[in-house]
């Protein structure tokens, strides 16, 4: 069979024809090939990393990354060049893996930003503040003294009303996502009572939507929730105009205008500081405890060259007034808990003291903290 | 038996060629499954069906009869067809990483060719998706772009100027492509937009020689974009900061100033009958500086397809 197949293929095969193909085809091709390779050549290349591998390279990549994203450079009157070189001259190509990672993280440290984190697959170098102050809460003495271990929850929040007939709800991070309904059927249930106390200590933050969400129940008109801007460029200057971002009340769904308070700590940071801000500027509300962890830059995430993660604060976020509160909001009313004393909660009785007095008397008198300060001092 | 195979597809043009091909193959089968079990005593699916098929294809190629000198033999033919890529991708995008991303890339695509006003003038039109798995160099972390893109172009034909099979075509071309790229690590930067809509020019230039009897196109094409209008946030603004309403400087002209896209196709199609087989080789630049974000894509991919 295959024989005969060869020699029919002989005879059929025109070997005019062939070279006429071949001649017309390959110039054609090479032609073709010309232009793609010249164009592939030109522009068809991947990009080339700006630096090395090596451990001098990831240093002044780590350095360079923050110097041309980080925006708190002048607001803290950090002089990043001066910086670079004394933590340059620490770094060797020689050194391990670890010993640049202390050094890198020693470096970051310098900019006294919780935001600010090196993370490597052995470690994530920090500065945490708040771990050094007052933690200002226990979960444990408000659910077995306050609550007595009966209590509701959901969307991350913890919720009841106490004896006085104030409504309690603790929310211990933003990152647990807030839903609708639920904040209508916890808001529901907490209406009856005369004011309600939110308890956001030692809560490190998370999703700005959800401060949204929250305060978007207790205000009745269009407010005017802060100010953001971002890095336009390189220059540690280079921002943008602050922007004026506002939250209107939360259509068709349960809003609480009663008095509130709202307790913090210095484990309040980040999107809970943003949180406790906005709060503050409202008329009803009172904030109660210490000052909050700060963290009022949008964090960023970049990359090594060698795969570890920098994140910074990147896009500034200014209260109502147009401040950073980079460094914590202070509270209307400052009160420490006493650690010694493990069934009385000082932050939360005075936050029910202050609800009491505003619900006995017609209204709550507005921005007398001050005064209302000086009392809680006495 | 094959011979007379052979001589049905030398008298018949090529698509009466390949329907006979097919109408015969199963007659053929059952008089070589015989042969080939008297030859090997085997009843495997390879004997009984494979390889009557290879013997067939291989005779298709090369018993081919002598090609006809028709007019307009220069024409590509009014088609559709489906194609597969995947191959070699990078992704730079300074707005999540400083680093370059390579990996794979894989894409899903359809495109028309149709002529209109006798051949003077042939339009295409192109809807695919693509997807790039890129890791970095220390192999810890990897981002995941999806894009899709539709894109028309209406080009006038020159056929036959210097060889009769021998095309070229050139003309104006439009391209909207969006997507996104996320990295799944990132903070409040973990996904960055890509749109744009482009206005350019494409151009094509093709060959239709016979490989044996066999009818195949020989084909390049260049598009290329020149100007048009694309999305790129501020160098540092957060999509957060855009959901609050900051809108302010996001739609970017883009001209060769500041952008730059290109799109190479080079491949033949195998003309079997009424089907079309295609292979190819696609390189895909997408590159751009706005706001001081820098972009640099690139993919080499092998082009396979069929006709619709």
């Amino acid at each position: 069979m295959l024989s005969r197949f060869n020699q029919t293929t002989r005879t059929t095969i025109n070997n005019k024809n062939n070279r006429v193909f071949f001649k017309n085809v390959v110039p054609v091709v090479q032609c073709c090939l010309c232009c793609l390779i010249l164009c592939c050549l030109c522009w068809g290349c991947a990009e080339k990393d700006e630096f090395e591998r090596d451990q001098v390279g990831n240093f002044e990549a780590l350095w360079t990354i923050m110097d041309e994203h980080y925006s708190f450079f002048d607001y803290k009157q950090v002089d990043w060049n001066e910086v670079h070189s004394r933590y340059r001259a620490l770094v060797s190509n020689d050194m391990t893996d670890r010993e640049l990672f202390d050094v890198c993280g020693d470096m970051l440290k310098e900019l006294r930003d919780g935001h600010t984190n090196l993370i490597a697959s052995h470690d994530v170098s920090r500065y945490w503040v708040w771990e050094q102050w007052p933690v200002n809460y226990n979960e444990r003495l408000i659910d077995q003294h306050y609550l007595n271990f009966d209590y509701k929850r959901a969307s991350g929040i913890k919720y009841q009303i106490l004896p006085d007939n104030f409504g309690y709800m603790y929310y211990g991070s933003f990152s647990s996502v807030i839903g609708e309904g639920n904040l209508d059927l916890i808001l529901s249930y907490l209406s009856t009572a005369d004011g309600l106390i939110i308890d956001v200590r030692d809560n490190g933050g998370g999703y700005l939507t959800n401060v949204e969400t929250l305060v978007s129940r207790f205000i009745g008109e269009k407010t005017l929730a802060g100010y953001i801007c971002h890095k336009t460029g390189k220059g540690h200057n280079d921002l943008s105009e602050p922007y004026a971002y506002y939250f209107e009340p939360t259509k068709n769904h349960i809003h609480y205008l009663k008095p509130v308070v709202v307790l913090a700590s210095r484990g309040s940071f980040s999107a809970t500081n943003n949180f406790v801000s906005i709060m503050k500027s409202l008329d009803q509300v009172t904030v109660v405890g210490d000052t909050t962890g700060g963290g009022c830059g949008l964090p960023f995430t970049s990359e090594l060259p060698n795969g570890w993660r920098v994140r910074f604060s990147s896009c500034p976020i200014m209260d109502a007034q147009g401040r950073l509160t980079e460094f914590g909001v202070a509270p209307d009313v400052r009160v420490d808990m006493d650690e010694d004393d493990h069934t009385h909660d000082a932050i939360l009785d005075t936050a029910i003291d202050i609800l009491a007095r505003a619900t006995a008397a017609p209204r709550l008198p507005q921005r007398s903290n001050a005064k209302l300060q000086q009392q809680y001092d006495n | 038996m094959l011979s007379k195979f052979i001589t049905c597809g030398a008298n018949a043009n090529y698509a009466n060629f390949t329907n006979c091909l097919f109408s015969k193959f199963m007659e053929f089968v059952k008089f070589e499954k015989f042969a080939l079990k008297k030859r090997c005593g085997c009843h495997s699916t390879y004997c009984t069906y494979c390889l009557p098929f290879i013997l067939l294809l291989c005779c298709s190629l090369s018993v081919a009869a002598e090609p006809a000198d028709i007019p307009g033999s220069a024409v590509l033919p009014n088609q559709s067809i489906f194609m597969l890529d995947a191959g070699y991708a990078s992704v730079h995008d300074s707005y999540l990483t400083p680093i370059t991303y390579d990996g794979i890339d894989l894409g899903l695509s359809i495109e028309a060719t149709r002529w209109v006003n006798r051949y003077r003038w042939l339009w295409q039109l192109g809807v695919g998706a693509g997807y790039n798995y890129v890791e970095n160099n220390a192999q810890n972390n990897e981002l995941h772009k999806v894009m899709g893109d539709i894109s028309f172009n209406m080009q006038h034909a020159w056929l036959g100027l210097i060889h009769p099979r021998l095309g070229f075509s050139a003309g104006p071309m439009t391209q909207l492509r969006a997507g996104i790229v996320y990295d799944a690590v990132n903070s409040n930067n973990p996904v960055t937009v890509r749109a744009h809509w482009n206005l350019g020019a494409t151009g094509m230039a093709w060959f239709n020689p016979l490989l044996g009897r066999l009818p195949i196109t020989l084909r390049y094409q260049l598009q290329l974009p020149v100007a048009g209008v694309f999305f790129a946030p501020e160098y540092d603004e957060s999509y957060y900061e855009i959901y609050l309403g900051n809108h302010k400087n996001l739609a970017h002209l883009g001209w060769w100033g500041n952008r730059f896209d290109m799109t190479n196709y080079l491949g033949a199609d195998l003309r079997l009958g009424k089907t079309v087989l295609r292979i190819g080789y696609r390189n895909r630049l997408e590159h751009w500086t706005v706001n001081n974000l820098h972009v640099h894509d690139v993919t080499h991919s092998i082009v396979l397809g069929i006709s619709l």
